[in-house]
């Protein structure tokens, strides 16, 4: 009998450390860092079934930098380019366009902040729309040809985003054609500069209902001796099709630039180590 | 090739939000800093980081006027924060690496709030650093 009772304790003791533990660590804030919504669809199992034959539209999310696959081939005159340009918009000696809330430009759009991208079509065209910035472009799919001579005299001007056609690559692939882009623009967050005469071409594979796979390729040959393979994504489907808004304010980004880049001096502190 | 590319997807995954925004080598990490009683002079909810400026009294009474950043919107959101989380007037314990250079700012750590609430920030909060809480 006493050793049944002493039995009892012990296990009552023990159920009662465990509940006094299990409650602490409620109690406790959470250690782990919350995931992403892509970090989640990313370990979920996919439940939407095979690919709807050519078509995008809707809402994806994406990670916050791509891949990078190839090393840029600089040229000569790239290389004095990319020489120019200083990376890291939190750093107080950056020139990055992004630290003063200029247009991303394409491709920029498609390798920084890719949190979000949805498609829409539409007669004749196909509208990518970017969440980060609410960028909007125009992807012509009526069988015109992309225009020459973009930015020579006579010619079409060269813009922000530039001029794109797509077509199906079968019927699970669609591939845009970018022209016409201005060189204000780096190509990604790590600096690497284009000329005016840079094509991009970006192939969306439809993996299934829910995975989105694009591949980014870079041709310029004035800047880069071939072309290459600059960035892959996987781009997840967001259940709720529901998207954020960020956007880059400049008001915003120079109060950032005075309170906390320019104290906090990222460039002096390096200079230390 | 597919399984290569996977991997390399989950790296990026996993380590990519790490250093994607700031390298924070301005910042020194191996130690936080607590400062008590330290009230909310501007909160700003923005791109490319959320800031907290805040006034803290010294040891000798003198008023320090410092600023502080966590992570992007988007990111602390997950972490619980909200754009009314903190108001100017708000009294709160932060918790804060500072800058190397010894200026009065830095990457917070974490906040707590009046009621005892506590926001980490999204990306040092929930590091585990040697002499967290000491002050």
């Amino acid at each position: 009998m006493p050793a049944n009772v002493t039995r009892m304790n012990i296990a009552l003791t023990a159920l009662l450390a465990m509940e006094l533990v299990a409650s602490a660590q409620d109690k406790k804030a959470p250690t782990q860092r919350p995931q992403t919504l892509y970090q989640k669809l990313m370990a979920a199992p996919n439940t939407g079934g095979p690919a709807p034959r050519r078509d995008l539209a809707g809402s994806w999310t994406g990670p916050l930098t791509p891949m990078y696959v190839d090393k840029p081939p600089l040229t000569q005159a790239g290389e004095k380019l990319f020489k120019m340009n200083t990376p890291d918009p939190f750093s107080p000696s950056s020139n990055d366009p992004w630290g003063v809330c200029d247009p991303f430009g394409f491709p920029r759009s498609a390798t920084t902040e890719t949190r979000g991208i949805s498609f829409a079509q539409m007669p004749g065209r196909t509208v990518i729309m970017t969440q980060y910035g609410r960028i909007w472009r125009t992807v012509w799919m009526d069988g015109r040809e992309l225009p020459k001579n973009v930015g020579a005299k006579g010619g079409p001007d060269t813009t922000w985003y530039g001029y794109s056609v797509g077509h199906w690559d079968g019927d699970y692939t669609f591939v845009v054609n970018t022209t016409g882009l201005d060189d204000k623009t780096w190509i990604d967050r790590r600096g690497y500069p284009h000329s005016t005469d840079l094509r991009v071409e970006e192939r969306y594979t439809r993996v299934d209902h829910d995975t989105l796979d694009l591949t980014l390729t870079i041709d310029d040959p004035k800047v880069y001796s071939k072309p290459f393979v600059l960035a892959k994504s996987r781009f997840k489907w967001i259940p709720s099709q529901e998207d954020e808004e960020q956007m880059c304010v400049p008001s915003e980004a120079i109060e950032y630039r005075k309170l906390i880049v320019v104290p906090a001096d990222q460039d002096q502190a390096k200079d230390k180590k | 090739m597919k399984p290569c590319f996977l991997i390399l997807l989950a790296f990026f995954m996993v380590c990519v939000p790490v250093f994607a925004h700031h390298g924070n080598t301005a910042y020194d990490t191996s130690k936080v800093v607590v400062l008590k009683g330290a009230t909310v002079t501007k909160y700003v909810w923005a791109n490319p980081h959320v800031i907290i400026t805040f006034d803290v009294k010294d040891d000798k009474g003198n008023v320090q006027h410092w600023s502080a950043e966590a992570g992007t919107p988007q990111t602390v959101i997950l972490a619980g924060w909200s754009k009314t989380s903190v108001a100017p007037g708000d009294v709160i314990t932060v918790y804060i690496f500072q800058a190397k250079t010894g200026n009065p700012v830095g990457r917070l750590n974490k906040i707590v709030l009046a009621d005892g609430t506590e926001l980490k920030d999204s990306a040092l909060g929930y590091r585990e650093t040697e002499g967290e809480g000491k002050q």
